[in-house]
């Protein structure tokens, strides 16, 4: 049984079809990232697996059973900052055990075990209007771990973050993850999504491609880019460079060149290696992988970041 | 019970610590009587002064009634729909119903805070009141069909208006125009005819009127509110509000779409 079932799920809103028969697994303990521009609907479908909205047609399971029948399992977090800035951290968490049917001696236990989980023990006391934007995430997201929670939903929980509040963010999601717990990360940055063992591309309500992160770049032939700068430019260099990109493809750039290679970090000290050995003197070179933002642009000729806005 | 306390615990402790709040339902009604019992008892007979003033009292307590209601309890509804909370708890295990008992009974519980201070006040100033046996819960219940009301109209505010400042700023209109239109800031006899009738229709001013009349007296209130007609309406209509504003929010206040 699929920790999350969606199939050909439709969802409308004023005649727009804002999710057009959407498919979608996640296996028990998966990590998989749905990534899209703004408005390709995955808040929408994310919201429809989290039992907060309801589709027009098509199926969606949690554990074999409708979202709403099966919110004991779910803990979402959306991507508004949801909790209260006039409470605690502490007292926020109390509020949402205490909704969850725990007492207040119970709630007041398991939320040390929480705020600690998520890093937050030593500002559990102070009001959340003084929590920075990743503290306050962290917080939302100890709300969606309570025991017994199966499928956690993160709605965009790292915009606005900067990178170093984000890695921490995800290292805190590994090691709060335990092995049963599915996590459906909803994202428009592809470092993030990089993050998850599987990621699926949604545009304008379809499912435009789903695999591994490194099945979607090799399946979509998105291309690893060494860039090399040598004392001088010249075709010698240039004939010993073409010998390493994909049938010889090679583009010359401002100071240097560009080779385009499917196992760039293979071929790499052989670029040094044999422009050495032809007395070339290589001044700088990089390696740049590609990204699933590549991906993206490769399936639909626009920029992830240009299409979120 | 579990679900209700921690929606009563939750908006009662934001509540508290929200000046604005506080100010609005507590401090503002009470400035309203220091500055009624100093300026409009001048031409009374002395023997009534004290009356009027506890006069003044209940109507600035109903007043506070019905900001809590009108406006504090709005404004708490979109603010957790503007913050993505809505979202957050449909997502949850919670029956809404816990969410709206747990809700009103914070405005109840500060409206009751507020009516105690506003009265306190009012009799530190040498307000009076007349009420004696069973007088005194008859004035009860009609304090209770103003929450009522007031909270009738904030489910139905809350309900409908997606913004927190929209929603605060719909309560606050809607309880300082009806209050100014039914005579609550004026005596009843100033009031136009066709204002007359608006404020015995309207449950909360005809509500405020039957608790002067039980407390501060027959004299202090222009005509008898407490006939079996009129009382009938008051019930009736503040009981309709309730019921309007629960059914608005249990049909469309939890839900996103």
């Amino acid at each position: 049984m699929f920790a999350v079932h969606v199939e050909n799920l439709v969802k409308t809103y004023d005649s727009r079809r804002v999710l057009d028969g959407v498919n979608l697994d996640v296996t028990e303990g998966e990590f998989y990232a749905l990534m899209g521009p703004n408005g390709s609907g995955k808040t929408t479908l994310a919201s429809i697996i989290a039992a907060v909205k309801t589709q027009d047609s098509g199926i969606v399971e949690v554990y074999g059973e409708k979202p709403a029948q099966a919110r004991e399992f779910i803990g979402y977090v959306p991507q508004e900052n949801f909790s209260s800035p006039k409470l605690s951290g502490r007292e926020n968490l109390v509020y949402f055990a205490s909704l969850l049917g725990y007492s207040r001696g119970q709630a007041n236990q398991l939320v040390v075990e929480m705020l600690q989980s998520v890093g937050l023990s030593e500002e559990a006391d102070k009001r959340v209007a003084k929590y920075s934007g990743g503290m306050r995430k962290r917080l939302e997201v100890a709300t969606a771990i309570f025991p017994g929670i199966k499928v956690l939903i993160l709605d965009e929980p790292t915009t606005g973050l900067d990178p170093s509040a984000r890695r921490s963010f995800f290292s805190m999601i590994q090691e709060i993850m335990d092995k049963k717990t599915s996590v459906i990360l909803i994202t428009h940055i592809g470092s993030d999504a990089e993050l998850a063992s599987r990621v699926g591309l949604i545009d304008n309500g379809r499912m435009i491609a789903e695999g591994t992160p490194d099945e979607l770049k090799r399946k979509h032939a998105v291309e690893d880019v060494i860039t090399v700068e040598t004392a001088a430019k010249s075709e010698r260099v240039l004939s010993v460079v073409k010998g390493f990109g994909i049938d010889g493809k090679v583009m010359e750039s401002e100071a240097g060149y560009r080779i385009y290679s499917r196992n760039g970090d293979r071929i790499l000290a052989d670029v040094v290696r044999s422009l050495d050995q032809a007395g070339h003197k290589v001044m700088r070179i990089e390696m740049a992988r590609p990204t699933l933002e590549d991906v993206f642009f490769r399936l639909t000729q626009r920029n992830l970041q240009e299409a979120t806005g | 019970m579990s679900q209700i306390s921690a929606a009563h615990n939750k908006a009662l402790k934001e509540l508290l610590r929200e000046k604005a709040a506080l100010f609005w339902t507590i401090a503002w009604p009470i400035i309203w009587v220091i500055i009624g019992c100093f300026s409009f008892t001048g031409g009374a007979p002395q023997e009534v002064v004290p009356y009027i003033k506890g006069s003044i009292a209940i109507s600035m307590t109903v007043f506070a009634l019905m900001i809590a209601g009108m406006s504090n309890l709005p404004a708490s509804i979109a603010g957790d729909r503007a913050n993505g909370l809505l979202a957050k708890l449909i997502s949850m295990p919670i029956k809404p119903y816990k969410d709206f008992i747990g809700r009103i009974s914070v405005v109840v519980t500060l409206s009751l805070l507020a009516a105690a201070l506003v009265i306190v006040v009012g009799i530190a100033l040498g307000a009076r009141f007349a009420g004696t046996g069973v007088q005194i819960p008859q004035a009860i219940g009609f304090v209770f069909l103003v929450i009522c009301a007031s909270v009738g109209v904030g489910l139905i505010a809350g309900t409908l208006i997606k913004s927190l400042q929209g929603a605060i700023m719909t309560g606050v209109g809607i309880a300082v125009v009806t209050s100014a239109l039914s005579g609550l800031f004026a005596p009843y006899e100033f009031l136009p005819v066709p204002l007359q009738t608006f404020a015995r229709v309207y449950p909360i001013s005809s509500a405020q009127a039957s608790i002067a009349y039980l407390l501060a007296g027959p004299d202090m209130v222009a005509y008898n509110p407490l006939t079996s007609g009129q009382v009938t309406l008051t019930i009736a209509l503040s009981i309709t509000l309730l019921l309007a504003g629960t059914v608005l929010y249990s049909r469309l206040g939890w839900k996103l779409e």
